[in-house]
């Protein structure tokens, strides 16, 4: 069993017509002891941007702390909100910084981007545990389910999902996908980002 | 071997530990106290590398000490379990780590509501309705996902409690002899006799 | 404690090292990063150098990215293939960049291959081997075209035709057939996409599409997605599930739109403040 299973859990990302969808299982587990059924692993960072982080729970609770404290000092020194590409490099580098002493998550981040023009374009990023980025343009995964989830995710999604269509789209895929994983699952959380709301919803789940 | 049970209920933290201090194979002393109060609305069980425990209790435990001091009221709950967590997290980049888990019980005196937190020696953070460490969680566990109520009152929540610590001593080869029960609730920390 | 300030020493952070020996010593063994396995090729013509690469990232047995990018930027006229661990092509080759950047603000000139090279070299010996970048340099400077490869070590050849990454064997197989000197510049990228193609279609960890560039005096092309040999087919089917199809438990809606109402207060019939 690797660092990377320890804790369990799954995060999955995807783009949709203005919109994106970033959610997460809820277990929380000590190897194949299950702690806890209601554990977030995605995080606000601002209104439209959500971090996701699958992997050692101590480090994603640290992580989180980390990127909180930086993004606020962005926010103070810039008198802007970070974007989601600057957010993405500063993760990427945050990650590589610690190349040969990783933290062992991978992240996953989901937002909207304003264009010059003031209307919001998705995007969406991965990274390894040493801060590799993966901009994809469909959707990312990460996990112990991530084998499971590219293969749902890659059969179901397709460009331009409303916002609602998206829902049942990225619900359907982790749900199936932490099904067949042993260290996910417990329920999941969704968060869909559109320009004007973040809808948040607790799925119903296998409890087992 | 150490055995630690912790349950919410209606406005009250119930946490259970038990008394044993062994070291290998010997039991040295059979009333050790391994629940501290970390104020008047906090408490802390805590188990793992004997040495490392106490060492670590009594560190925290003076810290969130300095806070009420210097500040005039204590951390609530949720904060004191954050800067308990980030100091194990700390601790596990030194060249000496500390081995503990720990499980931090509070009554919120600003919301009314009480809150627990499982954290371990790594410095995984979770608050949860009930918690267990050691190889007790393994029978423990089952019995409050059936048993466990939000809603329950003190008696109800020792009944769940008292059902942990049998199952345990029964079905357990190396079930600890007693515990110590601690409650805290809007009146503060107090001990129970089981 | 570790994020007391934003302003961190530069380089690697080693902190985290003691705990993860500790969590190794405990049986857990330490995950693998994502690995461009990869084919990256370079090949001299009559006026330059084309750089190809295949587009696909890998972890472990997984595809990770299907349309990533491996022809890194250096200046303009310099541009870099990486195979080897995906994270660390992508720093070394940005650092290099940003330095190449200062060198010739400093220099007042257009930088040289060479001196890339050099900065590339340098930086890999350094680290032994232990940063994965294993990359084929190619550009073209005031002393004409160059064209390198640069092992993770830091040993670097000088070569007219030069592969690299878990393809390179495959891709040395074309250029070895159908490499001649003194090519145009079609010959040169037709052989290129043919090199790629090799690897893409010969070898597990390449695959996707052939990403080019082509350098010549003055003038650099970078031609993204230049073949695209997998071209996914439109789906015959849509899984569109009917709205409410997942059940859950709690919704909560968080509105970013701020409205704001004024209510003049006091009225029309209230009369100005006197600022006389």
């Amino acid at each position: 069993m690797s660092i990377m299973e320890y804790n369990g859990g799954s995060v999955i990302a995807m783009v949709g017509k203005g919109c994106v969808a970033i959610g997460s299982d809820l277990r929380l587990g000590n190897q194949a002891l299950t702690v806890a059924t209601n554990f977030e692993k995605v995080f606000p960072v601002t209104d439209r941007i959500y971090l996701g982080m699958s992997g050692l729970a101590t480090d994603v609770a640290t992580l989180r702390e980390q990127f909180r404290f930086r993004v606020n000092m962005y926010q103070i020194k810039e008198e802007r909100d970070i974007e989601p590409e600057a957010f993405a490099h500063l993760v990427s580098s945050t990650l590589y910084e610690r190349r040969f002493g990783p933290y062992f998550i991978e992240p996953v981040i989901g937002g909207l981007w304003k264009t010059q023009g003031g209307e919001y374009k998705p995007y969406i990023a991965a990274a390894d545990l040493i801060g590799c980025l993966n901009f994809a343009k469909d959707f990312v995964v990460a996990g112990t389910a991530s084998e499971k989830l590219f293969g749902v995710a890659e059969g179901l999604w397709e460009p331009d999902l409303e916002p609602e269509d998206l829902f049942e789209t990225i619900s359907q895929t982790l749900m199936n996908g932490v099904d067949r994983d042993a260290y996910s699952g417990w329920g999941a959380i969704i968060h869909i980002v559109t320009p004007d709301k973040v809808v948040t919803r607790t799925l119903k789940g296998r409890m087992d | 071997m150490e055995c630690s049970f912790a349950l919410t209920g209606k406005g009250y933290v119930l946490i259970a530990a038990d008394t044993t201090a062994a070291r290998s194979i010997v039991k040295m002393k059979a009333d050790e106290d391994k629940i501290k109060s970390l104020g008047p609305h906090l408490l802390m069980a805590y188990s793992g590398e004997p040495g490392d425990t106490v060492q670590f209790a009594e560190y925290v435990e003076r810290n969130i000490r300095l806070y009420q001091i210097r500040n005039l009221y204590p951390l609530r709950p949720a904060s004191a379990a954050s800067w308990v967590r980030r100091a194990l997290a700390d601790s596990l980049r030194s060249r000496s780590p500390y081995s503990v888990n720990l499980l931090l019980g509070g009554y919120d005196t600003a919301t009314h509501a009480p809150s627990l937190y499982w954290i371990d020696y790594l410095g995984t953070q979770a608050e949860v309705p009930f918690a267990c460490h050691g190889y007790g969680s393994y029978f423990a566990l089952s019995l409050l996902d059936r048993y466990h109520d939000p809603e329950a009152s003190l008696e109800e929540g020792l009944a769940t409690l008292r059902r942990c610590i049998d199952e345990v001593a029964k079905r357990l080869v190396v079930a600890p002899g007693k515990y110590k029960v601690k409650v805290v609730d809007k009146d503060g920390v107090r001990e129970i006799e089981l | 404690m570790a994020t007391a300030s934003t302003y961190a020493p530069v380089g690697f952070d080693f902190s985290n090292q003691v705990r993860n020996q500790f969590l190794q010593e405990k049986g857990l063994p330490l995950p693998k990063a994502t690995s461009t396995g990869t084919t990256i090729v370079g090949c001299l013509f009559k006026d330059g150098i084309v750089l190809g690469a295949d587009t696909r990232a890998t972890e472990g047995p997984i595809v990770a990215d299907k349309n990533c990018e491996k022809i890194h930027y250096l200046t303009d006229s310099i541009r870099c293939c990486g195979a080897g661990t995906a994270a660390d092509t992508e720093f070394t080759t940005a650092l290099i960049s940003s330095n190449m950047a200062l060198h010739e603000l400093s220099t007042g000139r257009k930088p040289r291959v060479v001196t890339a090279m050099t900065m590339l070299k340098q930086m890999l010996f350094r680290y032994q081997g232990q940063v994965g970048a294993a990359l084929v340099l190619g550009g073209v400077d005031a002393t004409g075209p160059h064209l390198f490869t640069i092992a993770p070590h830091g040993s670097t050849d000088k070569l007219p035709y030069v592969t690299m990454g878990s393809g390179s064997l495959a891709a040395m197989a074309v250029f070895e057939s159908g490499w001649k000197a003194g090519m145009t510049r079609e010959e040169a990228l037709s052989l290129v996409t043919d090199a790629i193609c090799a690897g893409i279609f010969n070898d597990l960890g390449s695959g996707s599409n052939v990403d080019a560039c082509v350098i010549t005096a003055g003038h650099t092309d970078m031609l993204r997605n230049f073949v695209r040999p997998n071209e996914r087919v439109a789906k015959e089917q849509r899984y569109l599930f009917r709205r409410g199809t997942t059940a859950w438990k709690k919704e909560s809606v968080r509105d970013l739109i701020v409205s704001e109402e004024v209510r003049p207060i006091g009225g029309a019939g209230a009369e100005a403040m006197d600022t006389s």
